[in-house]
């Protein structure tokens, strides 16, 4: 099987996966407590008020009907109106998402490095002081939340070292760039506005940063235990034997080896942080689309939920067909498998 | 050669990061929006700009700034600083404001009200009669915001001439001047500009729903200068607005969105906050208070804390066992957990109109043994255990369950605690089935006036809101509720608030525990606040949530800022 036929089939395999996603999500929104529109309107509202709310929002139709009308109007593009911005929902996502995505692209950017670094360094000097320090930064790293090493890395760049900003997006006295793709960072880049670029990455670090240190930690300690558990091995012994350098046998050999593994977790890792990335944004002030999505499920938004988690699932699906891609690409077994061999 | 990449990737990663460190390092930029942190680190003289006038506050989020539509705490701080309300509350009662006079006819049915003349909207448009119609109107067609207030007494409102308008009432409702105080003028011109068709609202499209979610349409001393959903609210000063200006008065209002206690604190310390929200953990405020030239101000604000007793459910059905938990409840602990006083009765004691003679019950075991004993549920204790909610967005209320479990262990009587979320406290207090025995709650008055309290906690109308968990439905107190609301003069009102009052009590369908003081930090070296300045006097301060934070009425110094951020 080609990589291209590989792709097609898991394509629409997510279509599938999308389709019951969406149904799945629809029903999760409905089964929340409390009336939604009764929660929007809070709960001295006239009844009046709340039937005009629930007539707006399809709320007084039988489930299939609702679910019929949002999947048809999702189609056209149409999420429907948030209760808790009191605007469509497409409209809060286009705005709330860049935001999200940035802050997650950086992050991610910083695990990758730093945790396939970090790995093959502590691999490398298995069993010094060097491993030791980069395995007791993989212990805290896994075991501290992201909200707790938000609060550490704000209180120590934005307070006592106050280096970074510790809320917002952009510094209000930085003139914005004009909007083409929502991303401060990128759109300022393309406009050449350096100041703001700079700012807006100032904004961006410790957010990014914070949401980076428990799957950074976690790629470091799987890369580092890949790689060791491969230098034991016949080939590497026999590369060994013929006076292969042990620098060349763990970057050009087993560094590869130890990717696929490494990076199908941090793959899920990388994903998981748009949904997780909520407490960090809370902390922040960060206006990104994850705390939105935690409003909205705390407000009971139901066009709000369902079109948040709607886009982390395709997000979440289109990424996993990706890494897949990747790691069929650095080991050809996957795809001997796939022919049978 | 993958690593090769990855090593090259590596640098280019290192060279970045070091330079984003260098941008930061440097100050980019010279400009001195108040957000900028030192003004005074230079060695040049420090010179004040406009931005530096500044108040700068937290609260909860998102924050509604159309007055048709918004009524929480965060709204109404937004809406008492971009619009003028119709009457302005005082501790005292309610102070003429836009409507300068009123006069009421015989029947207590028509209230014809004389407008201030000059007040102009912040597109330069006179304040008319013909607004004062429209925003009724729009209030109560959309029925949202504090609508709720006026939709079952308000029968129209009518422009008579270009400063006299008439409201017209169903029935009498003697407080009716008084709620007018969340009574917000919007520009009728402006809002028609701005209409947005096809709407849920025929002819008037959308009532201009969306443009005012970021934009204003008042009279206040602030207008909108941006509005980032979820993210803040910065407002300008109003050069004309009618009510004048103090030299030193703040020239920006920022109200952003609460974040967590650590951020609050960094961001306070660095006085980038001029005063904190009112929901920070009380260590929080007491870390705050340490910092040089910072006070924290506590003073009640009308808000009641209680455990709601389910009076239709057993156990707590009977007047006798809820007599019993009332009694045996330590009281005394409770300002042990949360700031405030103890209450007394079922309205608050800076409340206008809370009888201060009213029966408080008080932890006397004795006496909690003796009504439990004349119980219908006494010896079948193990049968009839005490379900117990409490909001799991406020941590200390799990204290104040414990207390009260424990409490209970003493009388023998089992107490089944759950945190709930307040979504799921609300859908519980939906239905007579799902309330639980006992619900800790938090309410404050809609206006300031015991009716208000009454009203809301007490009348069959609100059983199945979370306002009442105790589902009362006692036909003579609705009577005694609505007569009292009706009486016009307020003396017979206030005699008639205390005879409820009294009867409440006697039924014992709550413990009422704590008059809530709320809590704000502020940086007293260079800001004067009058609710903080009140509070440290022990002076009363009006119940009606947004008016503690008055923009307008405060002073700002921001070279004494820079003396603070210059000292080491």
């Amino acid at each position: 099987m080609s990589l291209l036929s590989y792709l097609v089939r898991r394509l629409a395999l997510a279509i599938v996966v999308l389709i019951g996603l969406s149904i799945l999500l629809f029903l999760i929104a409905r089964v929340l407590p409390g009336d939604p529109a009764r929660i929007a309107l809070g709960p001295r509202a006239p009844e009046y008020a709340i039937e005009n709310l629930r007539k707006q929002m399809n709320l007084d139709k039988p489930l299939y009907t609702q679910y019929y009308l949002w999947i048809s109007n999702l189609l056209k593009g149409d999420l429907g109106l948030s209760l808790l911005s009191r605007r469509p929902v497409q409209e809060d996502i286009r705005e709330y998402f860049p935001a999200t995505f940035e802050e997650v692209l950086l992050a991610a950017i910083i695990l990758s490095i730093a945790g396939i670094g970090l790995g093959v360094l502590a691999a490398k000097y298995t069993n010094t002081w060097l491993d030791g320090i980069v395995r007791i930064f993989a212990y805290l790293g896994i075991v501290t939340p992201a909200f707790i090493w938000a609060i550490i890395l704000l209180l120590i760049f934005g307070y006592w070292v106050p280096i970074f900003p510790i809320q917002g997006r952009i510094s209000p006295d930085i003139l914005l760039p004009p909007r083409i793709t929502g991303m401060l960072t990128l759109d300022s880049l393309l406009t050449g506005n350096w100041v703001a670029f700079w700012d807006a990455l100032k904004h961006l670090i410790l957010p990014s940063l914070a949401l980076a240190m428990a799957p950074m930690a976690q790629a470091a300690r799987i890369m580092r235990s890949s790689i060791c558990s491969d230098l034991g091995a016949d080939h590497v012994s026999a590369m060994t034997a013929y006076g292969v350098p042990q620098n060349r046998i763990l970057t050009k050999y087993l560094s590869r080896l130890s990717l696929i593994p490494t990076i199908s977790i941090m793959s899920l890792d990388i994903v998981a942080l748009f949904a997780s990335a909520f407490v960090v944004e809370l902390v922040f002030n960060f206006p990104g689309l994850s705390r939105y999505g935690m409003h909205a499920i705390l407000n009971k938004d139901l066009n709000a939920i369902s079109g948040v988690l709607l886009i982390f699932g395709a997000l979440f699906t289109l990424i996993t067909i990706f890494i897949d891609l990747i790691v069929a690409y650095l080991d050809p077994r996957i795809r001997l498998q796939r022919r049978g061999m | 050669m993958y690593f090769k990449k990855l090593r090259k990737l590596g640098v280019v990663l290192v060279i970045f990061l070091i330079l984003a460190l260098l941008a930061s390092c440097s100050q980019a930029q010279p400009t001195s929006t108040a957000s900028s942190p030192s003004p005074a680190t230079t060695s040049v003289p420090y010179t004040p700009k406009d931005e530096d006038y500044i108040i700068r506050t937290t609260q909860d989020w998102p924050t509604y700034i159309d007055p048709a539509v918004g009524n929480d705490m965060s709204d109404e701080i937004a809406l008492v600083n971009l619009y003028d309300p119709f009457v302005f509350p005082t501790p005292q009662g309610v102070k003429p404001w836009l409507a300068e006079k009123w006069e009421i006819s015989e029947d207590h049915l028509t209230y014809t009200f004389t407008l201030r003349q000059g007040v102009k909207f912040h597109n330069g448009d006179e304040l008319t009669a013909e607004d004062v119609e429209f925003s009724m109107q729009r209030l109560l067609t959309i029925g949202e915001g504090s609508a709720y207030l006026y939709s079952p007494y308000v029968q129209d409102c009518k422009a008579i001439d270009k400063y006299k308008a008439a409201i017209t009432l169903k029935k009498p409702f003697g407080p009716f001047v008084n709620t007018l105080s969340v009574f917000f003028i919007l520009n009728k011109r402006a809002v028609m500009e701005h209409l947005e068709k096809p709407g849920p609202y025929g002819d008037y499209g959308d009532y201009g729903k969306k443009w005012l979610l970021t934009n204003d349409a008042g009279s206040g001393p602030y207008k909108v200068k941006e509005m980032k959903m979820e993210e803040y609210l910065l407002a300008e000063k109003f050069d004309d607005y009618w009510g004048g200006w103090d030299p030193n008065a703040p020239k920006f209002f920022k109200e952003s969105a609460t974040s967590e206690p650590a951020t609050e604190y960094a961001l306070f310390a660095k006085r980038e906050l001029e005063i904190t929200s009112d929901i920070l953990p009380w260590e929080s405020y007491q870390s705050m208070a340490k910092l040089d030239g910072v006070d924290v101000a506590i003073y009640l604000g009308g808000m009641q804390f209680s455990i709601m007793l389910h009076t239709k459910k057993p156990p707590t059905d009977d007047v006798h066992f809820r007599k019993a938990l009332a009694y045996c409840f330590d009281y005394d602990q409770v300002l042990k957990i949360f700031p405030g006083s103890l209450s007394k009765g079922p309205v608050g004691s800076n409340v206008p109109g809370h009888d201060p003679n009213v029966y408080q019950y008080h932890r006397d075991l004795e006496k909690a043994k003796e009504e439990l004993a004349q119980s219908k549920y006494a010896d079948k204790l193990d049968q009839y255990p005490v379900t117990l909610s409490w909001c799991a967005e406020v941590p200390d209320e799990e204290k104040i369950a414990l207390l009260f479990q424990a409490n209970a262990a003493e009388l023998g009587i089992k107490v089944e605690i759950t945190k709930k979320p307040f979504g799921s406290m609300i859908t519980d207090a939906q239905s007579l089935e799902t309330t639980p025995n006992a619900s800790i709650v938090a309410v404050s008055p809609d206006y300031p006036e015991a009716g208000a309290m009454l009203m809301r906690r007490y009348h069959s109308s609100t059983c199945g809101s979370w306002f009442q968990c105790e589902w009362l439905q006692d036909p003579e107190i609705d009577r005694m509720i609505e007569d009292a609301l009706e009486t016009y003069d307020q003396q017979e009102r206030f005699q008639k608030y205390y005879a409820i009052q009294e009867k409440i009590a006697d039924l014992c369908p709550t413990i009422w525990f704590l008059d809530y003081a709320e809590k704000r930090a502020y940086q007293s070296a260079y800001v004067y606040w009058p609710t903080g300045e009140a509070a440290k006097l022990n002076k009363a301060i009006s119940p009606l949530v947004g008016y503690d934070v008055y923009a307008h009425d405060m002073k700002v110094w921001p070279e004494k800022r820079a003396q603070l951020l210059s000292k080491p």
